[in-house]
């Protein structure tokens, strides 16, 4: 069973700027659960020029109680608050010649109770005389179809090339319980659903199916939560970049990282947002 | 910057991510990269992640993420018999088998 989730989107800021965000989006005021990021592995390969990243972040979660209720914490390695840290492995590929990043991020602890893949392709459209060839056209066409010729060749369309298109999806799947059942079924002879009690613990309360289905379904819930703050988290950065470049980006860090370094809760945009990981079912 | 896992990383993690930020926004973007300019920073920095990596545990943890056959793997662990040995099993996918 894979739940999957996934939206499309445009994001303004030109497709550079994007990738260059999206290496620099922790911390951001929307990512105080983010403890640390490390760049574990990157090559450049001059003949493509894709750069590939292999960056590992350690975030702070609070366990969904639901998941409490479900799978017992010994288990999830939680403390009784349900808090625990999770460390995610994040690779991603820029390629700057055909404009196009494509990253993926995966849990790499409790894989079988649930493992989470989030992928996002950040895509320039069409390159600009190609896009600029269509547009005129597209506009000539228009232009003879209502009468008259009004766009001549000065007629600039403003923004192309200044915005990225994002591409997200979000894979869920739980194998709770799953190599237990495998393991069995050829000696019970069926599929192995019906698991004897005294062996199976609380899994049995559940069946394995509706168990995992649960859990996904929780995970899901949670994803779908979590993405307007990555969403926010980054506009965040392209807006620092846009307004003060570099610079204002790394001094943005700095502020951000001194607040969750002190428990800060204090900037005005956690009034209208929760922590994607504060969640109760 | 970011902070690192490492808090004894962070000073050479800061000096590695700067020059791969200016190598970045100055080459790579503009495709004028001709190699990686932050190779030997990077050099130093991995040097001392990968101490605190291994006594984490993560090492053995990002080699098997890394094998993309994760499935396939998990159907070679011992078999699993109870709650309790079910516990350890999925402990044996995060630490050392």
């Amino acid at each position: 069973m894979v739940k999957f989730y996934s939206s499309t989107d445009t994001l303004s800021y030109p497709f550079p700027a994007v990738t260059l965000a999206y290496f620099l989006r922790y911390p951001n005021p929307y990512s105080t659960h983010v403890v640390s990021t490390d760049t574990i592995s990157r090559h450049y390969d001059p003949e493509t020029q894709q750069l590939t990243t292999v960056r590992l972040h350690l975030k702070r979660s609070k366990l969904p109680s639901a998941v409490l209720r479900l799978v017992p914490r010994s288990l999830l390695g939680a403390s009784a608050s349900g808090d625990t840290q999770s460390y995610i492995l994040e690779k991603s590929v820029v390629d700057i010649r055909n404009g196009r990043m494509d990253t993926e991020s995966r849990n790499l602890e409790w894989t079988g109770v649930l493992s989470v893949v989030e992928r996002q392709s950040f895509i320039r459209p069409f390159p600009e005389a190609e896009k600029d060839a269509q547009m005129w056209k597209g506009m000539e066409n228009a232009a003879r179809r209502h009468g008259f010729l009004a766009f001549g060749p000065d007629a600039k369309v403003q923004d192309t090339g200044e915005s990225t298109d994002v591409h997200s999806s979000v894979t869920l799947h739980s194998h709770i319980g799953e190599k237990w059942r495998k393991k069995r079924a050829p000696e019970d002879g069926g599929e192995g659903e019906e698991e004897p009690p005294q062996k199976v613990g609380f899994f049995n309360r559940w069946g394995t199916a509706s168990l995992q289905r649960s859990i996904e379904m929780i995970g899901l819930k949670r994803a779908r939560r979590s993405q307007p703050n990555a969403k926010e988290g980054m506009k965040v950065v392209l807006e620092r970049m846009r307004e003060g470049g570099l610079v204002a980006v790394l001094e943005g860090m700095r502020k951000d990282r001194e607040a969750i370094l002190h428990g800060g809760h204090h900037h005005h945009a956690f009034k209208n947002s929760r922590s994607p990981n504060d969640d109760d079912d | 910057m970011s902070a690192s896992l490492a808090p004894e990383c962070n000073e050479v993690k800061e000096r590695y991510d700067n020059c791969f930020l200016k190598w970045y926004s100055e080459k790579y973007l503009r495709g004028t990269a001709t190699t990686d300019d932050c190779q030997g920073l990077f050099k130093q920095y991995e040097t001392c992640l990968s101490k605190v990596l291994k006594e984490k545990g993560i090492d053995n943890m990002l080699k098997e993420a890394r094998e993309d056959n994760r499935e396939n793997d998990a159907e070679h662990l011992r078999p699993v018999r109870s709650l309790g040995v079910f516990a350890q099993d999925i402990h044996s996918l995060v630490q050392k088998r």
